[in-house]
């Protein structure tokens, strides 16, 4: 009887352990296939492909040989079936092409919060007027990244096939020539299981 | 003999209620229309919204989606929602229906859980099985999904949610080609007629099975978002399904005019030539739903098998004669009619007429299982016994009381949608949609009013926004 009582409170104790949830810390770059939506992977392989393309295109190679070009993001149009964050893709192309030393970039979404700061350098009396900063000394863009990411959406009974393309362009403000294009697909398939919950 | 009495009195009373029980807990616990049927219990739910309080009972509704019929709870509640007003919520919960959908299509081919449901469904009814809507219901959860993030000023997303109901639509499409046939060759006496009516009164034609108002929100949101060939391919669809209305021509002839299209001379000489604004003009789209749609019936018929009393109950649709007027807007210049776009009603007897089949299986599983166990109760006990009397009189009133039909579908959806178009100076309009206290609604130069008025019986609300 002792030992009986013994296993049931093992057994209870084992079934709440098994019911306790956990948290891991896992690694960001690994592949990541909990369900076929736009996910983490997607992102950096899209990130990664689109950087080394530009930085090894010829002629952007010979652009950024003496100089360091200054680029703008325009946002990046999300045209899937899907609530996608495109600042966050745009912001990881932007972050590597930086840290490689070869461009220089203007951030179009702070405007907003540089102009009120200047505004309030110059115009609310508070600050020294020899080291307020004077309107009208940034330098302009000389070319816009931007881009596209559309997706193809099939399913037929257990399986559902997603295709992504990501098309991203170089365009010279000055002259309105596209100076570098490439496009990163994706495809994804996805085949229900047999016997689940 | 006393001793046999009590003895045989208390096994009788354990096995029926066991079995009762078994049933019950097999179920799970959240069971809110197995017992109390939906349209009752939503009822109150649509009178609030004729109220000026519409979000008085809202929470309540909302407590119902961690339940097994989530899904219906998530979309009333945006729909409440939406139709007060409050966009930010209304989207929440849509979200989370959008997620029990999207769940629903991952389950695996045979799953533990649906195995279960059904199972359960056998001894209690079929509303033990988890809600899961219509294709109608699915795709106006997307449309409205989509006004909400075009209300919330997000367009970007109200066009993903566009993108969805259009890829639903096309699925939609091919299984209304496939059901067509399955739904006639079905061949049962007396559902055969329960589903002649059925189709007398949903009509049989394509706009029963298609939705046009959802071809046509799906199109004005890519017109007004600058898409307008996609707009061109969803004003064509909603036109095939209802050919009659005669904004929707002037939308396609404009558009074919617009964007070169080869069908431009065909839709000329049969609508007419485009009429396009003047330049300074605005242009105000409204889009008017009125009514509920209706509530599904039981019928019920009593029968006795080995001598005890079982039931059927089939959930049906009652007569469809309610016409719904077109609604006079009066302050947008001369006086303009609504014309109508789509009848929901008529989508949702459809949608029962499709799941008749199915349910006629379940049903006939169900009044074997039940009869089984109320014989069982009954031969445990000696004939004659009052022990055995009492546990079968219990085990048929239990199978009479859970013989329950379906009645769940989406209440809070309009009964008709109607749409009407108009260009105008730029400047404040007073609208006013027939009785109903006027909106103010502005025309800019150039751009798009889009009036959305939702016409709940006794009140009437009006959102515009300029785009």
């Amino acid at each position: 009887m002792k030992q009986f009582k013994l296993i049931f409170v093992l057994a209870a104790v084992l079934g709440l352990a098994a019911c306790q949830s956990k948290v891991e810390y896992g690694d960001a770059t690994e592949v990541e296939t909990v369900n076929e939506n736009f996910g983490s992977t997607d992102l950096q392989a899209i990130a990664a492909k689109m950087v080394d393309s530009m930085m090894t295109f010829p002629p952007i190679v010979a652009m950024t040989a003496n100089n360091r070009p200054i680029l703008f993001v325009d946002s990046i149009k999300n045209k899937t079936s899907e609530h996608i964050d495109t600042e966050s893709v745009t912001d990881s192309i932007s972050n590597k092409l930086l840290r490689s030393g070869k461009f220089r970039f203007i951030d179009m979404t702070k405007v907003d919060s540089v102009r009120k700061q200047l505004d309030y350098q110059n115009n609310t009396g508070m600050i020294d007027p020899s080291t307020a900063i004077k309107f009208g000394r940034q330098i302009g863009a000389q070319y816009m990244l931007y881009g596209n990411l559309s997706s193809i959406v099939k399913q037929d009974g257990s399986t559902k096939d997603v295709y992504y393309k990501m098309t991203m362009r170089l365009m010279d403000l000055e002259t309105g020539l596209i100076e570098w294009s490439d496009e990163k697909e994706i495809r994804k398939t996805k085949s229900k299981s047999f016997l689940g919950m | 003999m006393k001793t046999t009495f009590s003895n045989s009195l208390i096994r009788s009373a354990i096995s029926s209620t066991l079995i009762i029980g078994f049933a019950l807990g097999a179920s799970g616990c959240a069971y809110n229309s197995v017992f109390i049927n939906y349209p009752s219990q939503i009822a109150p739910i649509k009178q609030g919204l004729n109220t000026a309080t519409p979000l008085a009972d809202i929470d309540k509704l909302a407590s119902n989606i961690n339940g097994n019929d989530g899904l219906l709870y998530a979309q009333e509640a945006g729909r409440v929602a939406q139709i007060a007003g409050d966009f930010a919520s209304s989207k929440q919960y849509y979200q989370q229906a959008v997620a029990a959908y999207i769940a629903f299509d991952d389950k695996a081919k045979i799953s533990a859980s649906d195995v279960g449901a059904t199972a359960s469904s056998l001894v209690l009814n079929d509303n033990a099985i988890p809600y899961r809507g219509p294709g109608y219901e699915r795709i106006m959860l997307h449309q409205y999904q989509a006004l909400n993030y075009l209300f919330s000023g997000d367009y970007q997303g109200a066009l993903v949610e566009v993108r969805r109901s259009n890829e639903l639509q096309g699925s939609e499409q091919e299984r209304y080609q496939k059901s067509q046939k399955s739904v006639q060759a079905m061949a049962n006496g007396t559902v055969d007629a329960e589903v002649n009516k059925l189709g007398q009164a949903a009509g049989t034609v394509t706009s029963s099975f298609l939705n046009a108002y959802s071809y046509y929100t799906t199109g004005v949101l890519h017109e007004v978002l600058g898409e307008p060939n996609d707009a061109f391919i969803d004003y064509r669809k909603a036109a095939q399904i209802t050919p009659d209305n005669t904004y929707l021509q002037q939308d396609l002839v404009r558009l074919a005019k617009q964007l070169g299209m080869p069908q431009y001379d065909e839709f000329k000489r049969r609508w007419g030539d485009a009429k396009l604004p003047k330049s300074g003009e605005g242009q105000v789209i409204l889009m008017v739903e009125r009514g509920f749609v209706p509530e599904k019936q039981a019928l019920t018929v009593p029968f006795t098998i080995h001598g005890n009393w079982q039931t059927v109950s089939l959930a049906t649709y009652g007569p469809n004669n309610a016409f719904v007027q077109p609604a006079q807007v009066q302050g947008l210049g001369t006086e303009l009619k609504t014309e109508p776009i789509a009848n929901i009603d008529a989508l949702a007897i459809t949608a029962l007429k499709e799941d008749l089949p199915g349910t006629l299986v379940r049903q006939v599983a169900r009044v074997y299982a039940k009869s089984e166990m109320a014989y069982q109760v009954e031969k445990s006990g000696k004939p004659g016994n009052n022990a055995a009397d009492i546990g079968s009189i219990a085990m048929q009133i239990f199978n009479v009381v859970t013989e329950q039909a379906d009645r769940r579908s989406w209440l809070t959806l309009p009964k008709q949608a109607q749409i009407g178009r108009r260009y105008l100076n730029p400047g404040e309009y007073t609208l006013q949609l027939d009785k109903a206290p006027p909106a103010k609604i502005d025309v800019a130069a150039g751009k798009t009013t889009l009036v959305w008025a939702i016409d709940t019986g006794n009140y009437t609300r009006i959102y515009s926004i300029i785009i």
